[in-house]
């Protein structure tokens, strides 16, 4: 039976991903361009396998041979894997894995965000990469390593985090050179999206995630989303420390100059660039705003993009900075 | 038994050794309500004595403390001042199991949950004496069975108690209690909610049980008529103190009656020679 | 003096018969059997009833068996789903039980097990217990609890459950108030500890999902290490309960009936509350607040078979175990919906349907 998917719940869940990957509990550095990840060099002697590795749990997970069946728990670490040229090793995915296009048949463990344990352990998976921060929920891990099962548990707050993830899982699939490849490609990026907007002045830019019965959410301080904003140009406006909620006082007194939408990806009527400054009006208090006065709303279309930390993250931060700085990329 | 009008402020000489030993007996008894400190004393100086094969007729106005005494003899409160003992040993000794399997008390009014059936109702009754954990002993079933028995209620052993009448409810109260095999047995206002021929009916049954059983039986009373007439012993309460003990045709005398009930009483014999007291009004 | 014509069949005033009792029983064993077998063998990973069975009788009872199943069926029969069911039936039976006795214990038809703050107090021990990493990472101390086979969760969910009820009789004991102020002490309390427990998940952020999920019953954990912390206390709870029918019965009459029965009411009251209260916080602690069970099945059975407790509590847990471990397999079935969500589904209309076709659930003659 397909399950129902009511459009509030499509509407929630990358929120919620979003949510759990940009909250700042002890929030990393806010940019890093840094060029070297973390990790011990990958040059093996002898056989990569067997392995003991550190997750981003602190947990110790050994792997006795190379992967063969990989069960992703999140999109991001599926995006990891295929990048890492395993994408043909997966034999669970989640129900919103939709990149790239052939992970959409394979079989699905995760349903709405609920994953189904024993479709997991149907699957005899020889590496399961979880979601930190609770988005795999602790339970679910516990329960997967109590049977015996390799889980990786990825959960990367930076750029630097991500490169250190990549790092990882290339060790665990002993794909250790690609995964350096990967890092330089999107090193590059990374820099030839910084070098656009150098010296370009920094707006005061607010990214709106969502807003639901009147509370709005956007990226917190110090979070992965606050730093991508920085490194694409703008001035990000932002949460407390600990919330990714931002009072109407509070955003309407930091007054944004530009709105990005990222919630336009998910909601239609957010979606035309040229009534979304008058959808905005009709908010009240929004109507104040210099970016709502001078029609400064653009509709984001790639927030999957920013919110998924895996390899295309630096395209995330493309568009994000095509969008604060138009100028500078021939737009 | 003699027949003593005991003026205020005068005490009882004690019972002669003939007698036997009374099964409850309250000695120089006090009692009073404290709530949120007021203070409601309700007996000043008590002293009655009930023994097997006895039926007293307490007999009191409203407030008078007839209920008061009645969980004093109990043993189910402790007086203020005084004592009061069971089987001669100090009512403080007796654990309330022990005290369950000697005394019962069947109270003004109780609501029988609904869904059981009577003999399920009177088989509570066992409590005190339930020796195996699920199941019941046949000295148990016979027990319950007696007391349908004596109350007059094994017609009614498998009705559910929701479908009974008053009087038929009454039956099995007194089954209940006496399904415990008491040997005092205590009745607050028995008669209150039945029909005359119930209330005799019920007096009959006690009547007969202290005389078949040698139960001591003590049952609070609201109608002279049926005190004077058919119990063999009345004791009247009055401001926290017995007032009157003994026979109603020596004890209630119409001065007594006009003094303690503020009516003025007629008096009749009936045809078997017992007088019988009515009263006339409050007015003389 | 009735004349001795009038017939006294043993069976009118023995008390219910052992016939009767042994059907109703002995239905509800068979039943929890099938239940089992069958909640089992369901799932969204499909294993036939034979396999299944075979599985069982292997590693429970050592029945030696050609193996035709795959090492992932045993997985998921044994270590996932067996845990679980069998927690279910834990849980429900332990509830129902608890809802009976303080039922009887208050005469109030409304009572649950959770009536004098167990659930609000487990709730926020196990919330706090979510949000320790948040509040207090030096305090998370997950992996030292670990040795016992339970978690920082079920410990504090059981202090909790247990500690609030512990407190509400001590505040209400100070009031002198019988039932009636037990059950408002019980309600204050609650409301207080649940108001804890919605400022936690307004400060909870990510953690909300997992904090709300255990709310509405959280069995997707279940292991043998929760199994064994509380079955033992569930067990104990039972014993004594079963023991006391009779005294349950009578304390229908009121209390100062009961009294005069030789009950020493205050002392049973308390004994039998906590009781109550020791399995509805073990259950609780190993699966979240999981509500109806505890209400609906005492008065369901008791429209069926009747209020006396010697039958009532060995059947609220005999149906109340199947009845939880049905509900299980039905929100296991229907995407892994909160179990909470499905005895309400299932609990409320049947109670309303019972209700209308029956003149009293609950009443007094």
């Amino acid at each position: 039976m397909a399950p129902l998917r009511p459009r509030l719940l499509s509407l929630l869940l990358p929120v919620l991903v979003t949510l759990a990957l940009i909250a700042a509990a002890c929030g990393g550095p806010v940019t890093s361009t840094s060029p070297s990840p973390s990790g011990p060099s990958p040059t093996a002697s002898a056989a990569p396998f067997p392995l003991s590795i550190t997750d981003d749990a602190a947990r110790s997970v050994t792997l006795t041979a190379k992967p063969a069946r990989i069960v992703s728990l999140a999109p991001s670490n599926t995006e990891i894997a295929c990048a890492l040229g395993a994408c043909a090793e997966l034999v669970g995915v989640t129900d919103f894995d939709d990149y790239p296009a052939s992970v959409k048949d394979v079989a699905k463990v995760v349903l709405n965000a609920k994953v189904d344990i024993e479709k997991v352990v149907a699957a005899k998976p020889d590496l399961i990469l979880a979601a930190g921060n609770g988005l795999t929920p602790e339970t679910v891990i516990a329960q997967l390593a109590g049977l015996g099962y390799p889980v990786l548990t990825l959960y990367p707050r930076t750029m630097d985090g991500v490169y250190a993830d990549i790092t990882l899982v290339g060790r665990a699939l002993g794909a250790p050179d690609k995964a350096q490849a990967t890092i330089a490609t999107m090193q590059a990026k990374v820099k030839s999206v910084t070098d656009a907007v150098a010296g370009a002045a920094r707006p005061r830019t607010f990214y709106e995630v969502g807003v639901f019965e009147g509370t709005i959410y956007t990226a917190g301080k110090d979070s992965f989303l606050a730093s991508l904003i920085s490194l694409a140009g703008g001035e990000p406006i932002t949460g407390d420390a600990s919330s990714t909620v931002i009072q109407i006082e509070d955003l309407v007194a930091a007054d944004p100059q530009l709105i990005v939408l990222g919630d336009a990806s998910y909601d239609t009527t957010l979606a035309d660039p040229k009534k979304a400054a008058g959808t905005l009006a009709k908010r009240t208090g929004w109507g104040a705003m210099t970016a709502v006065r001078e029609g400064h709303v653009l509709p984001f279309l790639s927030d999957i993009l920013v919110t998924r930390p895996g390899p295309r993250i630096v395209d995330g931060l493309e568009a994000l900075a095509k969008a604060i700085h138009p100028d500078r990329f021939g737009g | 038994m003699t027949a003593i009008e005991v003026p205020p402020g005068e005490t009882r000489p004690e019972p002669s050794t003939a007698l036997p030993e009374p099964v409850s007996e309250a000695r120089g008894v006090a009692f009073a309500y404290r709530r949120r400190g007021l203070v409601r004393e309700v007996l000043v100086s008590v002293d009655l004595a009930v023994r097997g094969g006895e039926l007293v007729g307490l007999l009191g106005t409203n407030g008078s403390g007839k209920t008061t005494l009645l969980r004093l003899l109990a043993a189910a409160v402790r007086p203020d001042a005084g004592e009061i003992r069971i089987f001669g040993r100090p009512a403080a000794n007796w654990s309330r199991a022990e005290l369950a399997r000697r005394v019962a008390v069947l109270p003004q009014q109780l609501e029988l949950p609904a869904g059981f059936r009577v003999s399920e109702v009177v088989a509570m009754g066992r409590l005190p004496h339930a020796s195996r954990l699920f199941s019941s002993t046949d000295e148990d079933d016979a027990a319950v069975e007696t007391a349908l028995l004596d109350a007059d209620a094994l017609d009614l052993a498998a009705r559910p108690v929701e479908e009974l009448s008053g009087g038929e409810r009454q039956r099995v109260l007194v089954a209940m209690a006496l399904a415990q095999q008491p040997a005092l047995l205590l009745l607050d206002e028995p008669t209150v909610h039945l029909d005359l021929a119930h209330q005799v009916a019920l007096i009959e049954t006690v009547d007969r049980l202290r005389q078949s059983r040698g139960i001591a039986v003590v049952a609070v009373l609201h109608d002279l008529t049926l005190a004077s007439t058919r119990v063999e012993r009345v004791a009247v309460l009055d401001e926290g103190r017995i007032v009157a003990d003994g026979a109603p045709e020596v004890v209630l005398s119409r001065d007594l009656v006009r003094r303690v009930f503020k009516v003025a009483a007629d008096e009749a014999w009936t045809s078997e020679g017992r007088r019988l007291l009515a009263p006339a009004g409050t007015r003389r | 003096m009735r004349a001795a014509a009038v017939p006294r069949p043993r069976a009118l005033v023995g008390g219910p018969s052992l016939t009767r009792s042994g059907l109703i029983l002995g239905s509800g064993v068979l039943v929890l059997l099938i239940v089992l077998i069958v909640a089992v063998a369901a799932g969204s990973y499909s294993v036939g009833i034979g396999d299944t069975t075979a599985i069982l009788g292997h590693r429970l009872l050592g029945i030696p068996a050609t193996v035709t199943w795959s090492r992932e069926a045993e997985t998921i029969i044994f270590d996932l789903r067996l845990p679980r069911v069998l927690t279910a039936m834990l849980v429900g039976g332990g509830l129902a039980m608890a809802g009976a006795t303080f039922q009887a214990l208050l005469r109030n038809p409304l009572a649950d097990p959770y009536i004098i703050g167990t659930a609000s107090g487990a709730s926020l021990g196990a919330a706090i217990a979510f949000m320790l990493p948040l509040l207090a990472p030096a305090l998370a101390i997950g992996s030292a609890t670990a040795w016992i086979g339970i978690g920082v969760v079920q410990v504090l969910a059981f202090v909790g459950g247990l500690g609030t009820v512990l407190a509400v009789y001590a505040i209400a004991r100070g009031a002198r108030g019988g039932t009636v102020t037990l059950l408002l002490t019980g309600y204050a309390v609650s409301s207080v500890l649940a108001a804890f427990v919605a400022l936690l998940m307004h400060l909870a952020g990510n953690r909300l999902g997992v904090i709300f999920g255990w709310l509405m019953g959280a069995l997707d954990g279940a292991d043998w290490g929760r199994l064994a912390m509380a079955a033992p206390l569930v067990g104990i709870s039972l014993v004594v309960l079963l023991i006391r029918w009779r005294r349950l019965n009578v304390l229908l009459l009121g209390d100062a009936q009961a009294a005069h029965l030789g009950v020493d009411v205050p002392r049973e009251r308390l004994m039998l509350t906590m009781v109550a209260s020791l399995a509805t916080s073990a259950v609780v602690a190993i699966s979240g607040t999981i509500g109806f069970v505890g209400l609906v099945v005492p008065h369901v059975l008791r429209l069926a078979i009747g209020p006396d407790h010697r039958l009532l509590l060995p059947a609220s847990l005999l149906f109340g175990a199947a009845l939880l471990a049905v509900a299980d397999l039905g929100a296991r079935l229907a995407g892994g919906v909160p179990v909470g969500v499905v005895t309400a589904l299932i609990g409320a209309p049947f109670f309303l349907w019972l209700l209308v076709r029956s003149r009293a659930v609950w009443g007094a003659a």
